[in-house]
């Protein structure tokens, strides 16, 4: 028996080694060639900053991933995000005073959205993908609706902090981003939930087969249920992040959806489910962050960016299909 | 078995038949909300026109949507096909009619090799469809957006004639949309390739078995599929006087056009469906429209509204499939 | 006959799948009006084998010669142009399409580029009359029966006019009367001078109508003879490498059985009707019933998958219905399904993470994985238990062989322990080692004081295995066989002749 045991132990290890490194790699490439090009990038204060900035995609895709391991995918996130930052503008309204609720609310509108999310797929049967693009319409046309087209008001100070504050004269690092703290607490949460507990095996055996998972018992629909919340409120999360350095416009979310997804699959999650790692999609959105910094530097034009990301999902998806055909 | 084989000798009864039931359905709730608003224009012969004229756009990019679905596949790329073929007819014209030839062979031309595209990623590589069309369709609007900002160039009067003009009482546009209906269904019902589509879209493997090539079909589905989105391009482009890069994405011809696929009684996992069932879900989507305008409902609670009508109409044919969804 | 080049011929054939060892070194070969006969037990190879003559797999050794010429396949159309049909297992027909358009798929003839309704119409017409059904070439498949079903599958084969014919078990779900009709047809194309390869269990049929046979077995070629020189039980010896008698567990103590852990009354759905049973602890029940006659329809109601709507139901002395897998479980049954692939495992997780699946489910959310009777060590112990055979714990299951993969989805209802086990079609693609290791299994569970309930296809493991058999006819329960019971027995009752003799 434990010679079986530690017979297995290194392919598994090597399994999960191999995950990380595809993304961290390619990261670490990316990073390279940016801090060649700007060298501040090469210092600590250099890299926290471009951690700041990319904390918001980071969280996404530690959200995407758990509807992705759960076999579906969130296309409502983007829209979330532009809801968050407009509806926060318009119910604080530039008063300090009312941050804390704002948020409170923000968070329960996520809530809201992430139930009906999974509701919606599970009782009424109709696919993520088309539900939740029918969420996003909604939610754009809510959004719009709420600030009457054109946004008004704007983010008060305490409430920007959160996305943009940057302590000075901190130990070791130097500086240190309040947004890189909360985004390290949340990738902690998303990687414990995921690996950790029985929920993320649970979400992993529903996505990987939700008939086999339900007839051993699993509570398949409030799993489904479960991620799609989870989703939700981590949009909220990059929202309240984003809402700190972006401006107040209806554009803000537009397309992070498909950021998310790309990051979770560059990061070897499999698409319709089963396979997930939060080490991955860290290192996936990571990627994507420094790929669209790195076009951004080279003087792409920003649209371009999509037709990068299309080009990055196809080849992410093809090569795992590939590695699965040959498995 | 002697019952089975008495059941068997009778022809079974056929489905529901979704079509006339829903363009029954969506006529009297147009004519309702005419009466009711006292909107009495909407009810004389011009204004049934005009609610044609509103099932063009959607109505050919359906047609096309119809048999990607059918073939068990998806296509998210047709918005942003639908830009560029209007972007690209608009700009190649120029306002120049001598032009008008060269710009709409291009833009079938540029079509059909999207669709090929989008078959052989599908079909070779085996990548999901919805992503495959959901990739390609990002690469054609970065593309696209990346070299135009705005309306580009212009369509000459005579090729306005395409939205614009009529046939007697009847716009050309709509009866190029019935023609282009009659001629799908008449490939679905009437030839090898049609049955081969059906074929490979209801069990792929078992199609294989039978000896047919359902990469071909495949690639085939979404040739044709993407040949209805340049079409549509080519017409907004004459309808709007000028392509822009943004006409796709703003109709939300992705969406809409899956929506009225799986409200006119395809089945979403394929095999099972066809053109009348769509026309009848673009003729609802039209009369939703115009309903829309009688009764005054601003632009933005009318996107949330849509939104949830599709969640609706997807669910209510979902809701009693047993299993699973993702 | 041996003189002649044959119309076929396998040389030497093998095919690994993920490292599994589907086929090794099988040479076979077929004359012009000959009937060849392949049997074996389920996962021996047959249907892999006729999967590579039809040009569904590419072998990756060996070769196919037709009439003394070398071929290979790429895809199945291939296959059928150079003159092979085949009849798959898996019913290949399209639900949705009508019987004519399913008969024509890939042949359709065409007038001017139409199709030809009319020539479709009558062509089918024809082939069915040929396979002596009488079903409507327009209606639906969707609306047949399974038998009617496979009877227009067989007649899609004919419609391609093939010269070699193979049939993968083309009588499993027809009742006798079918059947020998089926049989008079294979005898018509040997007249006709059709190469023919039949595959099937039925040793009766075997006697009536094959020329040669070959059996397989794990993989390979364990002999091939003339029909003549076999008799059944040569047969079955040469499948399953032993005999029978130790290949089933000892049977269950009846002064032994505990009391009654499971019973329904009056129990029916949409496909069943008056069912009544009693399970009681420390026995195993068997279920046998032809394909449509409910068998696995009443496994999947008690399980609460498919649930009952009427009747009553007691499980360990509380009444109430099943409504849904999870209160079943959470009641104490457990369920194994007969499609390990769509509903039994997650093939992308751990061996590990698979059998402890169920525990999991039934355990707090947030607790960590591997805590209290999910530890590593419990899961280890548990698929040890089973005796798994695998490179290692954490390996994906999808790696595994059907038999392997079947033993972990019942491991994961051990770890649980559920006082009622309902196996559906347990061993169905699994090699003959690992059967007669989940029967013991079975029978270990049962004088655990478990009780079992057996839903099988599989005749001999049904009269093999069970303490007493219920037999199903038409969505009830037809009559209860004691141990003992023959296959003609059980066959009676099944085909809804048993009540006749009973009464005569």
């Amino acid at each position: 028996m434990s010679a079986v045991a530690s017979h297995t132990v290194p392919s598994a290890a090597l399994r999960f080694a191999r995950g990380i490194n595809v993304g961290l790699a390619v990261f670490l490439a990316l990073y390279g060639t940016i801090a060649v090009l700007q060298p501040g990038y090469f210092e600590v204060e250099g890299f926290l900053n471009f951690l700041r900035r990319a904390a918001p995609l980071i969280i996404l895709a530690c959200g995407q991933l758990f509807v992705i391991a759960g076999g579906g995918f969130d296309l409502s996130m983007g829209s979330l995000v532009t809801l968050t930052v407009l509806g926060g503008s318009m119910l604080a309204g530039g008063n300090p005073e009312n941050t804390w609720w704002t948020i409170g609310v923000l968070y329960l509108i996520g809530l809201g959205v992430g139930l009906v999310n999974g509701l919606v797929v599970t009782l009424l049967k109709v696919p993520s993908i088309i539900a939740t693009l029918g969420m996003l319409l909604s939610l754009n046309g809510a959004a719009l609706m709420w600030s009457g087209g054109a946004p008004r008001g704007y983010l008060p100070e305490n409430f920007r902090a959160l996305g943009r504050l940057v302590y000075r004269d901190v130990p070791v690092t130097g500086i240190m981003p309040l947004s890189v703290l909360i985004l390290i607490g949340f990738v902690g949460i998303a990687a414990w939930l995921l690996h950790a507990t029985v929920f993320g095996r649970q979400v992993l055996a529903v996505g990987d087969n939700p008939r086999a998972a339900e007839l051993a018992g699993v509570p398949v629909g409030a799993t489904r249920v479960l991620v799609f919340v989870i989703s939700a409120l981590s949009a909220v999360t990059a929202g309240i992040l984003l809402g700190g350095f972006a401006g107040v416009s209806t554009a803000v979310g537009q397309g992070l959806e498909l950021q998310a997804i790309a990051a979770c699959v560059i990061g070897g999650a499999q698409l319709l489910g089963g396979r997930a790692s939060v080490t991955g999609a860290v290192a996936g959105a990571l990627s994507l962050f420094a790929l669209f910094t790195l076009l951004n530097l080279m003087g792409l034009p920003q649209p371009l960016r999509e037709t990068v990301q299309g080009l990055i999902l196809i080849a992410a998806v093809a090569s795992s299909a590939w590695r699965m055909r040959r498995a | 078995m002697s019952a089975g084989a008495d059941i068997a000798t009778a022809r079974p009864a056929r489905d529901v038949p979704v079509a006339p039931l829903l363009f029954a359905g969506s006529l009297a709730l147009y004519i309702a909300t005419a009466l009711a608003t006292g909107q009495h224009a909407y009810l004389t012969g011009e204004g049934f026109v005009g609610l044609t004229q509103r099932m063009v756009a959607l109505g050919i990019v359906a047609l096309g949507q119809t048999l990607t679905i059918l073939v068990g596949s998806i296509d998210l790329s047709v918005a942003n096909l639908i830009s560029v073929s209007a972007v690209l007819a608009s700009f190649i014209m120029k306002g120049e009619p001598a032009m008008i030839v060269p710009a709409v062979l291009a833009v079938l031309a540029l079509s059909a090799a999207v669709g090929l595209v989008n078959g052989l990623i599908i079909a070779r590589l085996d990548v999901n469809p919805l992503i495959a069309t959901l990739g390609v369709g990002l690469i054609l609007q970065g593309l696209l957006s990346a070299s135009f900002s705005n309306f580009a160039g212009s369509v000459p009067a005579a090729f306005q004639a395409f939205a614009y003009g009529r046939i007697g009482p009847l716009p050309w546009s709509v009866l190029l949309l019935f023609v282009l209906a009659f001629a799908i269904w008449l490939m679905l019902t009437r030839t090898r390739f049609g049955a081969h589509l059906y074929a490979t879209g209801g069990n792929r493997d078992g199609a294989r078995l039978a000896g047919l090539r359902t990469e071909r079909v495949m690639i085939g589905a979404h040739v044709l599929c993407s040949l209805m989105a340049g079409l549509t391009g080519l017409y907004l482009a004459s309808r709007l006087r000028a392509g822009a890069p943004w006409v796709g994405r703003d109709g939300v011809y992705d969406l809409e056009s899956i929506a009225v696929v799986v409200i006119g009684g395809t089945l979403l996992a394929g095999g099972r469906g066809g053109v009348w069932g769509t026309l009848a879900g673009v003729f609802l989507f039209a009369t939703l429209d115009a309903v829309f305008n009688m009764t005054g409902i601003d632009a933005f609670p009318k996107q949330v509204l849509r939104g949830a009508i599709v969640i609706l109409a997807v669910a209510v044919y979902a809701v009693r499939s047993k299993g699973h969804v993702a | 006959m041996n003189t002649a080049t044959p119309v076929l011929s396998m040389r030497g054939i093998g095919k690994s799948f993920t490292g599994v060892r589907a086929l090794d070194d099988v040479s076979l070969d077929c004359q012009a009006g000959e009937v060849h006969a392949i049997c074996g037990e389920n996962g021996a190879g047959k249907s892999t084998l006729m999967k590579v003559l039809g040009g569904v797999y590419r072998p990756d050794e060996g070769e196919i010669l037709l009439g003394g010429r070398p071929v290979a396949f790429r895809h199945p159309a291939e296959a059928r142009r150079a003159g092979i049909s085949i009849i798959h297992q898996e019913l290949s027909l399209l639900p949705e399409r009508s019987v004519a358009d399913n008969i024509f798929l890939g042949l359709e003839p065409t007038r001017g580029g139409l199709l030809d309704r009319a020539a479709m119409q009558g062509g089918a017409r024809k082939l069915l009359e040929r396979v002596g059904t009488r079903v409507h070439p327009d209606a639906l498949v969707k609306s047949l029966s399974i038998a009617e079903q496979q009877l227009v599958e067989i007649a899609k084969a004919l419609a391609l006019d093939a010269q070699i014919i193979v049939m993968d078990e083309p009588t499993a779900a027809l009742d006798e009367r079918d059947a020998g009709r089926l049989l008079e047809l294979v005898a018509t194309l040997r007249r006709e001078g059709a190469a023919i390869l039949y595959i099937s269990h039925r040793m009766a049929e075997l006697k009536a109508i094959a020329d040669r046979i070959t059996v397989l077995k794990d993989g390979k070629l364990v002999a091939t003879r003339p029909a003549a020189a076999l008799t059944p039980a040569m047969i079955v010896r040469l499948m399953v490498g032993r005999d029978l008698a130790d290949f089933f567990p000892p049977p269950g103590d009846p002064t032994k059985l505990g009391p009654a852990v499971l019973s329904a009354q009056g129990a029916g759905n949409a496909v069943l009707a008056e069912i009544a049973l009693e399970l009681r602890a420390g026995e195993i029940v068997g279920v046998a019933g032809l394909e449509g006659s409910g068998k696995g329809a009443l496994g999947r109601a008690l399980f609460g998958d498919e649930p009952f709507t009427r009747g009553r139901m007691t499980i360990d002395g509380r009444d109430g219905l099943i409504a849904s897998p999870r209160t079943a479980i959470a009641a104490g049954i457990g369920f194994l399904s007969d499609d390990r692939k769509k509903e039994g495992i997650a093939p992308q997780q751990s061996l590990r993470d698979n059998v402890l699946m169920t525990l999991r489910a039934f355990a707090q959310r947030l607790l960590p994985p591997g805590s209290g009777a999910m530890a590593r060590a419990a899961a280890d112990r548990q698929l040890t238990e089973v005796d798994v055979r695998a490179a290692g714990f954490a390996q994906e299951i999808r790696e595994l062989s059907g038999g392997n993969q079947q033993k972990v989805v019942i491991g994961r209802w051990l770890a649980r322990d559920p006082k009622v086990l309902i196996f559906l079609e347990p061993t169905r693609g699994i090699d003959v080692a690992a059967k007669a290791a989940i029967y013991q299994l079975m029978r270990h569970v049962a004088e655990r004081g478990r009780a079992i309930l057996m839903i099988s296809s599989d005749l001999p493991e049904i009269i093999g295995v069970s303490d007493r058999i219920l037999v199903m006819h038409e969505g009830r329960i037809a009559g209860e066989l004691k141990r003992g019971a023959s296959e003609e027995d059980v066959m009676h009752l099944a085909l809804g002749t048993g009540q006749a003799e009973a009464a005569a």
